[in-house]
Parts: structure tokens; C-alpha cells; sequence
């Protein structure tokens, strides 16, 4: 008996979601073990767990606030997955445009909000795609591996913020302690709730940025010369080159757009969030995007709803640690599990497996067949 | 056209469940805030590292675990808990879920907890090492400089290099504090020697910081202290057949033959005190409480054998002045590192310029940032 | 600097530049047989905690080294299974692996942090630590240091003078080619990356039994991306691996060395210093592969391409 495999040729429809539905059940098994092993209630775990995120109105809003943040990153993040660009680098990014942000929150403090938060806006997204650009430079010019540079970019993009917050722009009322002075009421996002006269927790003014950027990316690939260009590239740089698209001009623009939308978020998160900048504004979204990114296949919608599952994923966890004393280190592990099993379940959407009882053939060593 | 369409009906269905959320308002914990608590006290602790088995963390659950044993008394805890958006999550959680009393045990839980505490009007909020207060939210810390001038004076007199290592965490006014306090501790015995820091940004990474100290070892440090909750200098400073201070609980265990003493934290009878006025209704908010050696909450480590009876004599002699209340750290003339007076003599610094404290008294080598 | 301080720094370097070396060596044997593996920095950080926890329970150290070598071979036949199998992207795959293994270390000894282990002493060896200058920086050290002097002639020998290493590099340069020469391309290449992710364990064992003696989590501290970043400079060859890993020791000893002597220069800024210096030394040696043209000849031909089933 042996197993056979073969190409699919056309989509799976329905069995797409068997497959992903499978995946996550693969994984929240692992987990449940190790909850298991780690002498915890493995069961009741994964209900409160679950009750966390979903249980209550106010972990919804909680999920959805840090829904902004993930998803454009995420967003950023798979724009240059589609072309094979590997950028890990939106934690940099992000880091950046929260520095980009409150840059202009203290040089123009006196602007009005209808100039002062464009102004964040753009200077958030320029430093964030100035640090994108980085290893997209690097890697036309000279081949250096984006993987790598992006990545040393965040922790140089992380220190460049402590740098400044332990130094210059450390605000003197602070007693010293590293954060700066908190920005005039113009340049931080308010809250949803008082302006529309609904209790909506922490949810800000901020997640229409999502919609837009939504919006944007999907008209930009799917209405857009440049996105159908940028979906051809999708095969590799060779095969780019060959068809003679602009390959060098987009690595530029997705690495400058996908750090700008990271700065985005950084921008957001530190206005909105904190209303200052300070260390802890980093909170490893841009790890996160990465994986919201594949898991939605660098579709918008999927990245939309992923990126609210995740969310809500960090805002269970958290309530976990508190009843179960369960470290928050869990999250990740959750997360790194549902990629696993997700990447590995993709195969089956591409691919069909059928058993054959048959001899094996004299070349048993073929790569085609698996015993 | 039909791609816009999807867009529109997804903004209506981010909305929809954005106004879902508004139907129902948090439910807040119940107790009126200055009755006198009767029946079950429920306090939380958010920590922000794992409690394990020595370190910062783990000094206040020890605290915690005494306010446990008092009757009526039920705690929790939450460790490694991530400063910034997400500590104010978990405190919300537990102000939620019925929480009375919060101690919130790092500085960069501050702002979280102010937001939570201006949420929550009826829960009890104590932030500690910050400098932010509200109606229902103090906040405490202990004089630990007290017990650095005290292993400052053991380290002035056990060097024999004159050159002292310190291994020190993040450049905020706290670690500043202490690295202040203990070397005016050794100058106060040996005026020759210097302090020399090297800053690790890590508040447990032993690698690190264990490389710190060895490199602090490298350029003739005879005695190593550290402000970190690792005990990785301690290991270097053993390996090595030179001295050590600990942080934060008695670190002899690592390191016993470089042990001489360490600045401990005591954090029960705080506890134990904010707990009595918690029930008795005398709790209020908006204060700084800043207690030290002469309540008990810092003290030193037992001396390890190698630290002479004379030595530790004179140091006790000085720990009964704490004790008694008496606090001559901060006294003048204090000059910075470039020389420059910064406490006139018989001028005693107040609270507020310890607590902002950031530059490096002299006989500091090494960068304030 | 004084002669002694010299000495000293050099000796860091080496102590530094040990789990460096072993994870570098280790994703070079994957990345050879055609496997890109990113997961080296959770493999460091779960079998730091192996190492740890055996030899917490056992005792031994050697047991403890060998656990982490088997936990980081466990590990990456994960990322074998996922990509060599079920035909998962490389990239995501590793970075997954980093995920989970990173969290799962985290998860596992958040319960153990701060308590000690014996491990490995630093031991001189007789007569040749009192050479001049090359005693005190390479004979004063742990038994996991001489370990990582043999490491690099071991992978040289294995991928250069046996017929394993010549399957291998096959696998990495042409998989369908070395099919055809009657070999197994996909064992090969998992053999690749469980071997490899066995030296990366060791690595990660390095960090908890002869660097610490002390179990905390963030062990790892991006060591593992500096691996991946290594390979590259070292052009796939063990000996210039060497360089790289003592380069970064020698970087991350300095830059405390500079701050014991009393530099006035921001610690944020020299603690920027081994990541710039990742990059400039990835730019460096991809412009020298430029300048030379040997850039395309050095990494594997099929390096992160997943091996097709016909039909």
C-alpha cells in the first residue's frame, strides 16, 4: 500500500475550511497536553481561555483595540510575502513610526488636532517605511538576505526608541523614568465612546484606519496594474525578470508601504494607547503579524478576521494567567502551534492524497512516494 | 464595484460588534470605598517577572504569602506580566473579577494602573516605585537606599583595589538611588575607591549580566553589586575568588563563598499595615508611602563568614541609626561626578529629588544613560 | 587597554562566541542539505531549558548536554516534517518554530527560573593553558568550549571528505539530480536538519549548563538569529564560521568592557553594536560576493526549495 500523491486541480471548496478546522484542533490538542504536562486543568483551561476572549463584551472591545495594531502590520507584512519578499521586520517598523509620531507630537505642540494628527500620521509612516526600505535597498544593490537585515533592524529599531526615551526625550516631570512627556490632547487619538455617546471601552478613533488601509490594499491588487504586476511576482525574482516587470521598483514600494502601514500602527498604538512614547509601547505585534499573515494567505479579509482571533487569543490568555497562574508565554506557544499545523494542513490544499494498493515500483527511493 | 460593496459591509459588521459591546457596561466590583471591608478581603498582586526562587518578584510574594496567613485574607498573583498595554488589561481583569485591594509591584505598571484605578472608584490601588497617585491609588516603596549605603560601607572596607563593580539594571532614578547610596556608603569608609557601572538594560538575564560582571572583574573590580534579580554577578564574582552584594533576598545561596551581605526587601510589614487599614477603613488614597529600615521593609543579609568582626560591627552601628530613624544618606555636601555641589552641606535632599534623582554622585565611573 | 585586559576581552570572546559557533555550524549542515531552518532561535531557547532540566534532575551535566542536543534534533524534525512532508513554506515554518519553541521554553521553565544547576566548571588544561597569550584565552575554559574546538573540523570533515556530506550537498545543490544518482533526497535532507538541529541544542545547552549554571527564560536572547545571519557571512563554510561567531563575542565582550572602564557613550547605543554589526557584516560580505562574483556559487542552489512529488 501506498500513498499517492497528486496536484490538485481544482480548489477544494468547502474542504478548505475541514482542513483549517482541523489544523486548529490539531493544535489546541498540543496544547491541552501540555497544559496537561504542565499540571494544569487541561480542559478547563481552553474554557476560560475561550470565555476570556470571547465570553464578555468588554473582551471583545479589548480584542478589537488590539486587533489595530496586528492588523496593519499584518496588512504590511503580507504585501511583500506576496512576492516572496521575506520582511520580519514590522516590529522595527512599528518601533519607528512610534518614534516618527512622537517626533511631531513634541516638535508642533501648538498645531491643531486637524494638522497635528495628519502631520503623526505621515511622519509615522515615513519613518516607518524609511526603516522598511532599508533591506529592500540592501537587497537590490547587493543581495543581502531581507530575512536577516529586517530582522537586525528591529533590534536596532527597538534600542534607536530607548535611546531616545532614556535620553533626550525624556520628559523632566518624569522624575527621570523613561517616557516622554504626554502629548498634547491634538496629537492622541480619542476614544470612540464619549464622541459617539456609547460605552465602548478603550476602542479609539483609530480603527478606521483599518477599514481604509483594508479597503486600499485590496483595490490596489486587485484594480491596480501595479498590484496585478505585483501578483506575477508572486513566482520569484526569476521569473519576474523574465517577464520583464519592474521587480527592483516593487520590492521598494511593498517594503516602504508594508513599513509605512507598520509605522502606522506604531503611531496609533503610542497616541491612542499610551498617549506618550515610552519602552513598553512595544508589545511584539509585529511578530504576530507574520503569523496572521500566512495563516490568512495574504488575503485582506482573512488578515481582518485573523487578526481579531489572535487579538482575542493574547486578551484569553491573559485572563488564563490570572485564573489558572498560567505564564503568558502560553500565547505564543498557541500561536507557533496554529501556524505549525496550519502550514502543514495547507498541503492539503494543494495536493491530494489517495491510498493505492499497488507494488512498489523498482524506484522506491522517487521522491513522488511516500511509504 | 462588488469588492466595494464587501468593504462597505464589512465597516457595518466592525461596527455592529463594536456596538454590541456597548450593551452592556463592565460590571464593577460592589464595596462602597471607605466603609470598613467586612468579610472576605480579596487582594491581588500583578508581578512583572516570575515570582521563581529569588529576585524582586519574588521578595513581594513573600509579603503576599504573609497577608495570606491573616484571617479573612484570600490573595492571587499574576507573574511575568508584560508593562505597558497589556498590565492594564490584567489589572482590569482583576479589579473585575471582584479584586478589593491591587498591589501593582513595577514601576512600569504605573500609568496602567492609574487608568484602571480612575475605571474602578471602589477597588483599592497600590502602585509600587512610581510617583503617580489618585483617590483610590497610592503609591509605596521602600527605602532600600538605606540598606545600599549599608553594603556600600561593607564593600568600602573589604576592597582591596579600590575599584568596585556595579552591575546595574536600567538607568532609572531607582537604580541611580541605590547606585548613589551605596557608593557614598563606601566613601563615607574608604574615600579612595571608585564605583564603577556597567548597565545591562535587563532586569533577569543572567548570561548577560553574569558577562557584565566578569567584564567589571576584568578591569580589577574586587567586590561586585548589582541591581538586577539574576544571580549572575554573584556566580562570576565566586568564579572568579572576589566579593559580591546581592539584590533583593539573601543571594548566598549562589555564590557562598562571595557572599558578603545584600540588600533585602521585607515587604510584609507593608503589607500587613495597608491590609489593617484596608479593614478598618482608614485606608486613603493619594498618599506616597515610602517606608524604611526603621519599619522594617529593608535590612541587609546576614554578613557572610569572610566580612571581619569589626567591619561588621561598624556597619551594624550605622544600620541602629536607620533603625532609630535617623537618615543622614542624602545629607550634604554631595557633589556630582564632575565635581559640582549638588546637596550644600547639612542640607538634606527631599523625597521628590531622590525620587528624580539622575545624575551620578562623585566617585561613580560610567555613563548615566 | 592593558595586555591583561586584552587577554581577558580574548577569553570572552571565545566564551561568547562557543553557542554562537555550535548554532552556526548547525544551521549550516540544514541550510547545505537545501533546508532554510529560522526556527534556530526557539531550538536554542527549548533545549537551553532540556539541558537544564535534565541535569537539574539528574545531576549530570553530560546528560544534560546530550537532552539538549536530542530536544533541538526533536524539534527541528518538526520543521523536517512540515516542509519535507506536508511541503510547508520554509520561511513560515521556521519562524513558526521560533515561535513555538521560544514560548514553550517560556512556558515550561517559568516555574524553575532563577534555581541552578551544576553544569560545566571551567577546567585549564595541563601544560597548555601556560602558553603565553593563547593559554589564558582558549586553555581556561569549560568543557563545552574544547567540545566547539573540534565542532567545525567535525562539519569540514562530514560535508567535505565523507559520502553523507556529498549526498547532502547534493540534496542542497540538486535534489532531482541526486535522486537520480540513486539517492534519497528527503532523508538526506532530514537528516540535515535533525543533525543540525542537534549542534544547534548544543548551543542552546552551552547557554543554561556552561554559560549561566542558572535557568531563566529569554536564554537565548536573539543568539539564534545571529546563527542564521552567520551562515550567510561565512559562505557556507565552517571555518569562516569561526571568524563570524568570534567576531560577535568579541563585540558583545567589548562593548561591557568599554562601559567597565567608564565610557561616556549611551548604553543603548553600544548594546545596538552586535545587531549593526550583523548587518554591516551581511553587507560587507554580499558586496565582497559581488565584487568577486561568488555570491550565487556559495549558498546551496536549492536552498528553501521544497522538493515536489511528481504527478
Amino acid at each position: 500500500m501506498i500513498l499517492k500523491i497528486r496536484k490538485r486541480e481544482e480548489s477544494l471548496g468547502w474542504g478548505v475550511l475541514v482542513v483549517y478546522l482541523g489544523a486548529l484542533a490539531l493544535a489546541l490538542a498540543v496544547c491541552a497536553i501540555l497544559l496537561a504536562l504542565a499540571g494544569k486543568p487541561a480542559l478547563e483551561g481552553l474554557v476560560i481561555l475561550f470565555r476570556g476572549a470571547f465570553g464578555q463584551s468588554y473582551s471583545l472591545l479589548d480584542a478589537l483595540v488590539k486587533a489595530i495594531p496586528i492588523f496593519l502590520c499584518a496588512l504590511g507584512v503580507a504585501l511583500s510575502f506576496r512576492m516572496q519578499i521575506w520582511n520580519i521586520g514590522a516590529e522595527g517598523q512599528f518601533a519607528l513610526g512610534a518614534v516618527g509620531a512622537t517626533f511631531v507630537a513634541l516638535s508642533f505642540p501648538g498645531l491643531p488636532a486637524l494638522a497635528l494628527m495628519p502631520l503623526m500620521f505621515l511622519a509615522a509612516m515615513l519613518a516607518g517605511g524609511a526603516w522598511g526600505l532599508i533591506p529592500a535597498v540592501l537587497r537590490l544593490r547587493l543581495g543581502v538576505s531581507e530575512i536577516i537585515s529586517s530582522l537586525m533592524l528591529n533590534y536596532i529599531g527597538i534600542l534607536v526608541l530607548e535611546y531616545l526615551v532614556f535620553g533626550a526625550w525624556k520628559d523632566p516631570a518624569s522624575f527621570g523614568f523613561p517616557m516622554t512627556a504626554e502629548f498634547v490632547p491634538a496629537g492622541q487619538i480619542a476614544h470612540m465612546g464619549p464622541t459617539l455617546g456609547l460605552s465602548l471601552g478603550k476602542l479609539h478613533w483609530g480603527l478606521l484606519a483599518c477599514p481604509l488601509a483594508g479597503v486600499a490594499y485590496s483595490v490596489f491588487l486587485s484594480r491596480t496594474r501595479l498590484g496585478f504586476e505585483l501578483a506575477a511576482c508572486g513566482e520569484g525574482e526569476r521569473v519576474a525578470r523574465y517577464a520583464q516587470l519592474p521587480y527592483g521598483f516593487l520590492v521598494l514600494l511593498v517594503m516602504g508601504l508594508g513599513g509605512g502601514l507598520a509605522g502606522l500602527a506604531g503611531c496609533i498604538e503610542s497616541s491612542a494607547t499610551l498617549g506618550r512614547l515610552q519602552p513598553t509601547v512595544m508589545a511584539g505585534y509585529g511578530y504576530t503579524a507574520i503569523v496572521v499573515a500566512w495563516l490568512a494567505r495574504l488575503k485582506p479579509w482573512p488578515i481582518a478576521f485573523t487578526s481579531f482571533l489572535l487579538a482575542a487569543l493574547r486578551v484569553g490568555v491573559e485572563v488564563l494567567q490570572l485564573e489558572l497562574q498560567i505564564p503568558a508565554a502560553f500565547g505564543q506557544i498557541m500561536e507557533g502551534a496554529i501556524l505549525l499545523c496550519v502550514i502543514a494542513g495547507q498541503f492539503f490544499l494543494s495536493y491530494s492524497v489517495t491510498l493505492k494498493r499497488s507494488r512498489p515500483v523498482a524506484a522506491a527511493a522517487s521522491k513522488g512516494e511516500r511509504a | 464595484m462588488k469588492q466595494w460593496l464587501r468593504n462597505l459591509g464589512a465597516l457595518a459588521l466592525i461596527s455592529v460588534l463594536a456596538l454590541a459591546g456597548c450593551q452592556k457596561a463592565p460590571e464593577k466590583a460592589a464595596a462602597t470605598a471607605d466603609a470598613p471591608k467586612t468579610g472576605e478581603l480579596k487582594v491581588g498582586f500583578v508581578y512583572t517577572s516570575p515570582v521563581g526562587e529569588a529576585g524582586y518578584s519574588w521578595a513581594h510574594d513573600q509579603g503576599r504569602k504573609a497577608i495570606e496567613k491573616l484571617p479573612g485574607v484570600k490573595t492571587s498573583f499574576v507573574e511575568a506580566v508584560k508593562e505597558g498595554a497589556d498590565a492594564e488589561r490584567v489589572i482590569e481583569n482583576m479589579a473585575r473579577s471582584g479584586t478589593d485591594l491591587i498591589f501593582t509591584t513595577s514601576f512600569g505598571f504605573m500609568d496602567s494602573t492609574l487608568k484602571v484605578a480612575k475605571d474602578y472608584p471602589n477597588v483599592k490601588f497600590m502602585h509600587c516605585s512610581g510617583f503617580k497617585t489618585a483617590d483610590n491609588m497610592d503609591n509605596y516603596f521602600g527605602r532600600i537606599y538605606q540598606a545600599r549605603y549599608l553594603t556600600g560601607m561593607v564593600a568600602g572596607y573589604m576592597t582591596k583595589s579600590n575599584i568596585i563593580g556595579y552591575v546595574a539594571a536600567f538607568p532609572i532614578p531607582e537604580v541611580i538611588r541605590g547606585i548613589n547610596a551605596f557608593t557614598l556608603g563606601v566613601r563615607s569608609v574608604n574615600p579612595k575607591a571608585q564605583v564603577r557601572v556597567v548597565w545591562t538594560k535587563t532586569w533577569f538575564d543572567p548570561a548577560l549580566e553574569k558577562d557584565a560582571a566578569i567584564s567589571l572583574l576584568d578591569v580589577n573590580a574586587d567586590v561586585i553589586a548589582q541591581h538586577q534579580d539574576s544571580a549572575g554577578p554573584q556566580e562570576a564574582a565566586q568564579q572568579r575568588g572576589k566579593y559580591s552584594i546581592g539584590y533583593n533576598s539573601d543571594m548566598s545561596a549562589y555564590a557562598p563563598k562571595a557572599h558578603l551581605t545584600a540588600a533585602v526587601w521585607n515587604w510584609a510589614p507593608l503589607y500587613e499595615a495597608i491590609v489593617k487599614e484596608v479593614r478598618a477603613g482608614t485606608w486613603k488614597g493619594g498618599r506616597a508611602i515610602w517606608w524604611g529600615m526603621d519599619k522594617g521593609v529593608v535590612d541587609i543579609a546576614p554578613f557572610g563568614p569572610m566580612v571581619p568582626k569589626d567591619v561588621q560591627d561598624k556597619v551594624l552601628a550605622q544600620k541602629a541609626e536607620f533603625v532609630k530613624g535617623v537618615d543622614k544618606v542624602f545629607v550634604g555636601p554631595i557633589k556630582d561626578q564632575s565635581g559640582q555641589m549638588k546637596i550644600p552641606a547639612g542640607v538634606k535632599a527631599e523625597d521628590k529629588e531622590l525620587l528624580g534623582m539622575t545624575w551620578f554622585v562623585e566617585g561613580v565611573v560610567g555613563s548615566v544613560q | 587597554m592593558s595586555p591583561e585586559l586584552i587577554i581577558a576581552l580574548l577569553a570572552a570572546a571565545v566564551q561568547g562566541a562557543a553557542p554562537i559557533l555550535f548554532a552556526t555550524l548547525g544551521e549550516m549542515l540544514s541550510e547545505k542539505a537545501g533546508v532554510l531552518n529560522l526556527g534556530v532561535e526557539g531550538v536554542m531557547a527549548l533545549s537551553a531549558f532540556a539541558a537544564f532540566i535534565v541535569c537539574h534532575l539528574t545531576g549530570s551535566a553530560v546528560l544534560g548536554l546530550f537532552a539538549g542536543g536530542f530536544a533541538g534534533a526533536l524539534l527541528c524534525g518538526l520543521h523536517a516534517l512540515v516542509c519535507q512532508v506536508f511541503l510547508g513554506n520554509q520561511v513560515v515554518s521556521g519562524l513558526a518554530l521560533t515561535i513555538f519553541g521560544v514560548g514553550l521554553s517560556d512556558f515550561l521553565g517559568t516555574p524553575y527560573v532563577g534555581v541552578g544547576t551544576e553544569g560545566f566548571r571551567q577546567f585549564a588544561v595541563p601544560l597548555l593553558s601556560h602558553l603565553p597569550m593563547l593559554g589564558p584565552v582558549l586553555f581556561r575554559q569549560d568543557a563545552m568550549v574544547y567540545l566547539v574546538y573540534c565542532a567545525p573540523v567535525a562539519v569540514w570533515f562530514l560535508l567535505n571528505r565523507t559520502s553523507l556530506g556529498l549526498g547532502l550537498r547534493a540534496t542542497g545543490e540538486m535534489p532531482a539530480a541526486a535522486a537520480a544518482a540513486g539517492l534519497n533526497p528527503q532523508r538526506l535532507r532530514a537528516f540535515g536538519v535533525m543533525a543540525g538541529g542537534f549542534l544547534c541544542g548544543l548551543g542552546g545547552a552551552y547557554l543554561s549548563l556552561a554559560h549561566t549554571h542558572l535557568w531563566s527564560t529569554g536564554l537565548s536572547g536573539g543568539r539564534g538569529w545571529v546563527a542564521v545571519a552567520l551562515v550567510i557571512f561565512a559562505f557556507w563554510r565552517p571555518g569562516r564560521a569561526v571568524i563570524g561567531a568570534l567576531l560577535f563575542g568579541g563585540v558583545m565582550a567589548f562593548q561591557l568592557r568599554l562601559q567597565a572602564e567608564g565610557t561616556n557613550v549611551p548604553s543603548s547605543l553600544l548594546l545596538m553594536l552586535p545587531y549593526a554589526l550583523t548587518v554591516i557584516v551581511l553587507v560587507f560580505s554580499a558586496a565582497r560576493a559581488k565584487y568577486l562574483k561568488t555570491g550565487h556559487s556559495a549558498a546551496p542552489a536549492a536552498l528553501g526549495v521544497n522538493i515536489e512529488p511528481e504527478g
